[in-house]
């Protein structure tokens, strides 16, 4: 697994309820450079509840996900990058370096049951 | 329903009810009589003396109130056929002149069928003022609950007075009225079919129906949330048992697959690994939405917190601050309550496709017939007879 220790960090210090997921990453190769270091990324806005539940699914399945958080001033620059407009809802998952989508997308494929194949094919889950 | 509320009223009569043999079943009958023939008896009982004229007849032939029930039923058994005027229990009137005596029999038989009637009519009206007192009272602990938002807050905005001055909330509890009531017949339709055993061509479009019916629900409810979230997630939409089980706005979707599951076996093994796959993906979904809500709980608490504290101006700029951060926060709940919709939307499309369309009808129905009866207990609890206090 490929995970860039951050050498400066916009949290001082984990939170106990945190200290199972790694802490967020501010790449200075941008969102594109993290999404493609990393097996599973959920690029999200800084605090966001709904990131948070994308994390703990995927936390609860066994994945270890990169978070991405995006300060509200650069999320039309971070959409543009990702997706080519300023128009996103986040938060948004890339598995294997591709765009999975919010998590609507993801509740959805969780549910039908392709998530995890989708995973195990990108090395984020073994067995 | 009828049946439920006799054990309740207070009737005296209820050795009459022999005589409406499609009203009680026998069962219940014998019970009430057992219990009530007390009340034949009781001279003070305002409603006694409305019937009284019935009782003319009754008093010569019936039984004192020692005799045991069993023999107490056979002879209320046999009160209906000496009303009806069979000769054998007034022998001793044959002193006088048998015109009279034919003409009293028949004139008695007229007024205990016409009494009989009008009691008949009497408790139905009491029945149905029953049902809808507790209606109303229903409906006044909605208003009251909603008319909480009403007065003390200063500032605050229209979104705080009631539901009915919200008219997207209005207009919400009108439709779900009507959803309700759909359901209920698509419920009584799917019955029907299955036990009918329709062609699997008619059963795929009450499926369809079925599954676009609770897409609508979804809809209308993603509709009103945006007028006021706080309405959704408190289910005051809903009855009473359905809030029990309340969940992120609505049932919880695996709590549903269990209750689902042992109505359609038989499930072949591929089927039942695909369900209990589901159980579990519902239920890790669930888990991550409810660790999502404790964080907007958490980070909506601390964006309150009065922080340190510092000069009047500071204060008065950080307050309001605070509470624009809050209100953003509060938003999220609306992604909330729809993401749980989403997910009960996506767990019933995955079962639809696991099973058999006979199999998703038989489902469809078990919810429907679920729900009716939560939303049955709910007006039975409402309107159940309280210790006066």
């Amino acid at each position: 697994m490929h995970q860039a220790i951050p050498c400066s960090n916009t949290r001082a210090w984990p939170r106990p309820a945190d200290l199972s997921a790694p802490p967020p990453l501010r790449h200075s190769g941008g969102v594109r450079q993290v999404v493609q270091d990393n097996p599973v990324v959920v690029v999200g806005r800084k605090g966001c509840c709904m990131s948070h539940v994308v994390r703990r699914l995927l936390l609860g399945l066994g994945v270890n996900p990169t978070a991405y958080e995006v300060p509200t001033e650069e999320e039309a620059a971070v959409a543009r990058e990702v997706f080519g407009s300023g128009d996103v809802t986040f938060p948004v998952v890339f598995i294997g370096g591709k765009l999975l989508g919010g998590l609507d997308r993801l509740m959805a494929v969780h549910i039908s049951g392709e998530l995890v194949p989708i995973l195990k094919a990108a090395g984020a889950l073994w067995l | 329903m009828m049946e439920l509320y006799s054990g309740y009223l207070e009737d005296p009569f209820n050795h009459l009810k022999p005589l409406c043999p499609n009203n009680m079943t026998s069962a219940s009958t014998q019970f009430a009589s057992s219990i009530r023939i007390g009340g034949m008896y009781d001279r003070e009982n305002q409603i006694t003396s409305v019937w009284n004229d019935s009782f003319q007849v009754d008093d010569s032939q019936a039984t004192s109130p020692s005799m045991g029930d069993v023999k107490l039923d056979n002879t209320l058994d046999d009160v209906p056929n000496e009303l009806l005027g069979s000769s054998k229990g007034y022998e001793h009137e044959a002193s006088k002149p048998p015109e009279k005596v034919l003409r009293r029999l028949a004139q008695n038989r007229e007024a205990a069928r016409k009494s009989r009637l009008r009691k008949k009519a009497y408790i139905q009206q009491l029945e149905s003022s029953r049902i809808k007192l507790a209606q109303l009272e229903q409906e006044l602990n909605h208003a009251r609950q909603q008319g909480v938002y009403i007065g003390g807050h200063l500032g605050e905005s229209a979104l705080g007075l009631t539901k009915a001055i919200i008219p997207g909330i209005a207009a919400f509890e009108i439709e779900y009225t009507h959803w309700v009531e759909e359901q209920n017949r698509q419920t009584r339709e799917l019955k029907a079919a299955i036990q009918a055993q329709v062609s699997d061509i008619e059963l795929h479009m009450l499926v369809e129906s079925g599954m676009n019916h609770y897409e609508n629900l979804f809809r209308i409810k993603a509709i009103a949330a945006k007028s006021d979230v706080f309405y959704i997630m408190s289910g005051i939409w809903r009855t009473s048992a359905e809030r029990f089980f309340l969940w992120m706005g609505g049932f919880r979707p695996s709590e549903l697959l269990k209750i689902l599951v042992p109505q359609l076996e038989p499930l072949t093994e591929h089927q039942a690994t695909q369900v209990n796959e589901l159980k579990r993906s519902s239920q890790q979904a669930e888990h991550a939405l409810s660790q999502g809500m404790e964080k907007l709980q958490e980070t909506l608490s601390e964006a309150l917190t009065m922080g340190p504290l510092a000069g009047p101006d500071v204060i008065v700029n950080n307050y309001m601050g605070q509470m624009a951060n809050a209100l953003g926060k509060l938003e999220t709940l609306v992604s909330f309550v729809n993401q749980g919709d989403h997910l009960r939307q996506a767990a019933l499309q995955q079962m639809y496709k696991i099973l058999t369309t006979r199999q998703t009808a038989r489902g469809l129905l078990v919810l429907g017939d679920y729900f009716q009866r939560l939303r049955a207990l709910s007006s039975l609890w409402v309107a159940r007879p309280r210790e006066p206090s």
